[in-house]
C-alpha cells in the first residue's frame, strides 16, 4: 500500500483517548481559560492505540472487531468528528459519513426540510439539493410523505431517506457504519448496488460491519481491530479468517474451561457425562475446517438399567437457526437396553457447513420426549473455510460454464 | 475536513462560511415551532402585542409612569423586545449542543452553526415583532406624544452590533456549557440579574450620578442607550454610545471566539 502517490485515506500512529465518564477535559472554568490546548494525554480509556494504515483511492476497506474495539471511534476519527490524542490522519477528497442514518433529523419539519439541512450538513448547495431531490425521493420511496412531519415517518422511511441523501451527495470518500443492519431486505439490496455503483466510480469506500460473509465478499482489504490495535490487515477473507478463530477460541475456551454453562434439564435417570466434538485425527476440537470429517461424541451414565431412551444431537447456529437435529430414533433404532457408562458417537465423512460459529445440543430422553438429559448449548464450535460463502451449507461444489461466457479473472 | 485555524475570528469565519445551514436551521427553528398551530407565525405578534397591552394599562391605571419618560409603555415596549432577544438567544444557546448532540456526535458539522442558528432564530421572532413596534410608535405619533425622526434609521446599526455582541457571547455560553453543567443556571441568573442594571426598564439618566460609572462596565448599556435613542426619544446614538456599542461588540467575538476554539476539539465528545 505504500507505493501508491496519493493515498485517499492516511492513517499515522494515531490513539484515541476517551475521558472517563464524569471527569472532564477542564475540570474548572479557571482551567478553560488559562490552560494550554487540551491535547495532552488524559487519563482515560483507550479507544485506539497506535493504529495505521492507507487507504489508496478507489480501494473498498472493510473494517471488522467486536463490540468496543474502536471500529466507530475510527470511523469518527476519519470523519473529523473527534481529534486524535495522538498521532495524525488525513482523508482527501469530499467525504460523507453514514454513521448513523437520518442522525438529527428533525421530527417535527418535514421530510423535504430535513432533506435540504441534511444536504447542506453533506456539503452540497442548495442548487445541488434542489437538483437531486427527485432522485433522493425516489430512491428513498417517500414521494407521498415527502411535505409530512419526519415523525409521522416510520424508522424504515427515515433511515431510507437518510441514506438517499448521503449516496446522493456524491463523496469521494464513503464511510459507512452497520447502516445496512437497519433496513429491510429489499433496503439492504439498494444499498449494497449503490455501494457497487461507488465503486466501479472509483470513490473509495470504508465500511464497518458486523456482517463477517458481506466484509469477504465485498471487500479486497479488511482491518481487523481488537481492542483498539490493528490485529490484522489484509486481504477481506482472510483478515475474516482470523478473526472468527479468535472468536471462536475464546468462545470455545470459556465453554471448554466451564462445560455445562448451558442450560440442562431433565429427570436424571441417565446422564450426559460428557460431550465432545472430534476433528479429522479423531482429537477433541473446537475449530474445523469445512470438508474434512468429524464427529460428536457423548458419554452416558444410567445408574439404574434403562429399556426406553432416544440419544439426539442438534446443531444450530449461534443466532438459533437449526442447521441439523437428529435421534436415534427418527434413524430407525429401536432401544434394548442402556446401563451404566455407554458412548454413543455421530460421524460424519465430511462438515459441510459454512464457515461461522455453531452450537451444539446434546440429549437422552424418553420415546415419549420425557428428558432424562438434555443439555443446550453445551459446547460451541467454528467451521473455518477458504471458500467464502454465507448461509449454513458449503458442500463441495464446482461451476461449469459453456457458451458465450468468459471470466476475466 | 475542518482546517487546522486556531485563531479567535476562526468561528466566526466558520458560521459565515456556513451561512447556508444556519438560514437553514433557523428556518427548521420557526417552521417547526409554529407548525400545527392555526394561527402560525401570527402568534410571534400574539406576544409582544400582549404586552404591549399590558404595559399600556398596567402603566396607566395602576402604577405611576415615570414622568421622564412619556409614553412609558412605549419606552418599555421597545426595551423589553430588544432584552427578550439578548436573554433567549443566550438562554437558547445554553441548550443547543444538548438539542442537536445526534448532528454533532454523527456528522461533520461545523458546531458554529448551531450558537450562530440560536441567535438568528431569536433575531427572526424579534425581526417578525417590528410590525408591532412600528404600528405602536405611529399610535404615539398619531396622538402627538411621539414625533419619530430620521434617527429611527439607526435601529438597524444598533441591533446589528447587538447581534454580533450576542453571538460572541452564544459562543462563549455555548461552548462551556457543554463542559460545566453548572453553565445553564449560571447565565439565566446572570440574565435575570443584567435585565434590571442594564437600562431596558428606565433610561440611564434615571440612575443615580454616583453609580452612573458603573454602566461603562454592562456590556449591554450602550445597546440599551442606542435602543430607547433610536426608537423613543427619536435622537442621534452619542458618539460615546457607539463607540462602546463598537468596543464591547470586538470584545465579545473575540473573547467568545478563542474560548470556543478552545474547547471546540471536545464538544462532539462530551456534548
Amino acid at each position: 500500500m505504500t507505493g501508491r502517490p496519493e493515498p485517499a485515506i492516511s492513517v499515522r500512529s494515531v490513539t484515541k483517548i476517551y475521558r472517563r465518564y464524569g471527569r472532564r477535559a477542564h475540570g474548572t472554568l479557571k482551567s478553560a481559560f488559562l490552560s494550554r490546548r487540551g491535547r495532552e494525554a488524559p487519563d482515560g480509556v483507550t479507544a485506539l492505540s497506535d493504529v495505521s494504515f492507507d487507504v489508496a483511492s478507489g480501494e473498498t476497506l472493510g473494517v471488522v472487531g467486536s463490540n468496543g474495539s474502536g471500529k466507530s471511534t475510527l470511523l469518527k476519527l476519519l470523519a473529523g468528528i473527534v481529534r486524535p490524542t495522538r498521532g495524525s490522519l488525513a482523508v482527501s477528497g469530499k467525504l460523507a459519513a453514514l454513521l448513523e442514518l437520518g442522525a438529527g433529523f428533525h421530527p417535527e419539519i418535514s421530510g423535504r426540510e430535513n432533506v435540504e439541512i441534511t444536504g447542506l450538513l453533506l456539503g452540497l448547495t442548495r442548487r445541488q439539493i434542489a437538483e437531486r431531490l427527485p432522485d433522493i425521493v425516489r430512491f428513498a420511496g417517500v414521494e407521498e410523505f415527502l411535505d409530512a412531519p419526519v415523525k409521522t415517518y416510520s424508522s424504515g422511511m427515515a433511515v431510507r431517506l437518510g441514506f438517499a441523501i448521503a449516496a446522493h451527495s456524491d463523496p469521494d470518500v464513503l464511510l459507512v457504519d452497520e447502516v445496512l443492519a437497519v433496513g429491510d431486505e429489499a433496503f439492504s439490496h439498494r444499498a449494497l448496488e449503490k455501494f457497487s455503483e461507488f465503486e466501479r466510480a472509483g470513490k473509495t469506500l470504508v465500511f464497518v460491519s458486523h456482517d463477517l460473509p458481506l466484509v469477504a465478499e465485498r471487500c479486497r482489504r479488511a482491518l481487523w481491530l481488537d481492542r483498539g490495535r490493528l490485529a490484522a490487515d489484509g486481504p477481506a477473507a482472510e483478515t475474516v479468517a482470523l478473526y472468527r478463530e479468535r472468536v471462536a477460541q475464546e468462545e470455545g475456551g470459556r465453554r471448554l474451561a466451564q462445560p455445562g454453562r448451558g442450560t440442562r434439564i431433565g429427570s436424571g435417570k441417565a446422564a450426559i457425562r460428557s460431550v465432545r466434538l472430534l476433528d479429522a485425527a479423531g482429537q477433541p476440537a473446537a475449530r474445523l475446517r469445512a470438508g474434512q470429517p468429524a464427529a460428536l461424541e457423548m458419554t452416558l451414565d444410567a445408574p439404574k438399567p434403562l429399556s426406553d431412551f432416544v440419544l439426539g444431537f442438534r446443531i444450530a447456529t449461534v443466532s438459533g437457526a437449526v442447521v441439523l437435529a437428529t435421534n436415534t430414533r427418527l434413524e430407525g433404532f429401536e432401544p434394548g437396553s442402556l446401563s451404566g457408562e455407554a458412548c454413543a458417537t455421530l460421524s460424519f465423512p465430511s462438515l459441510d457447513l459454512a464457515p461461522g460459529v455453531y452450537s451444539l445440543d446434546a440429549a437422552v430422553h424418553a420415546k415419549d420426549g420425557a428428558p432424562y438429559d438434555e443439555r443446550h448449548d453445551v459446547l460451541r464450535f467454528e467451521v473455518t473455510s477458504e471458500r467464502a460463502g454465507s448461509g449454513v451449507w458449503a458442500p463441495e461444489r464446482r461451476w461449469n460454464f459453456s457458451g458465450g461466457i468468459r471470466w476475466s479473472g | 475536513m475542518r482546517p487546522e485555524t486556531s485563531s479567535f475570528l476562526a468561528p466566526v469565519r466558520r458560521a459565515l462560511s456556513n451561512r447556508a445551514l444556519v438560514r437553514a436551521l433557523v428556518r427548521r427553528e420557526l417552521t417547526a415551532r409554529y407548525r400545527g398551530g392555526a394561527l402560525g407565525f401570527l402568534w410571534s405578534l400574539v406576544n409582544p402585542l400582549l404586552l404591549l397591552l399590558v404595559y399600556a394599562t398596567v402603566f396607566r391605571f395602576v402604577f405611576a409612569p415615570r414622568a421622564d419618560v412619556r409614553p412609558y409603555a412605549l419606552f418599555l415596549f421597545g426595551g423589553v423586545l430588544v432584552w427578550n432577544f439578548v436573554a433567549a438567544s443566550l438562554n437558547d444557546a445554553v441548550e443547543t449542543f444538548r438539542a442537536n448532540g445526534p448532528l454533532l456526535r454523527k456528522t461533520t458539522v461545523a458546531p458554529e452553526v448551531f450558537p450562530a442558528a440560536s441567535v438568528g432564530a431569536r433575531l427572526a421572532h424579534l425581526i417578525l415583532a417590528l410590525p408591532v413596534l412600528a404600528a405602536a410608535i405611529a399610535y404615539a405619533a398619531a396622538k402627538g406624544s411621539a414625533r419619530p425622526g430620521p434617527a429611527l434609521l439607526e435601529f438597524p446599526l444598533v441591533l446589528a452590533l447587538l447581534a454580533l455582541t450576542v453571538f460572541g457571547g452564544a459562543l462563549a455560553v455555548s461552548a462551556l456549557s457543554v463542559h460545566f453543567g453548572d453553565v445553564r443556571d449560571i447565565v439565566a441568573n446572570l440574565l435575570t440579574l443584567a435585565f434590571f442594571v442594564t437600562p431596558v426598564l428606565y433610561p440611564a439618566e434615571a440612575v443615580p450620578e454616583r453609580f452612573r460609572r458603573l454602566l461603562l462596565a454592562n456590556p449591554f448599556a450602550p445597546f440599551f442607550n442606542g435602543v430607547h435613542d433610536t426608537l423613543f426619544a427619536f435622537r442621534p446614538v452619542s458618539a460615546a454610545d457607539w463607540a462602546a456599542m463598537i468596543a464591547w461588540t470586538a470584545v465579545s467575538l473575540v473573547v467568545g471566539g478563542a474560548l470556543f476554539e478552545k474547547l471546540r476539539d471536545s464538544l462532539a465528545e462530551e456534548a
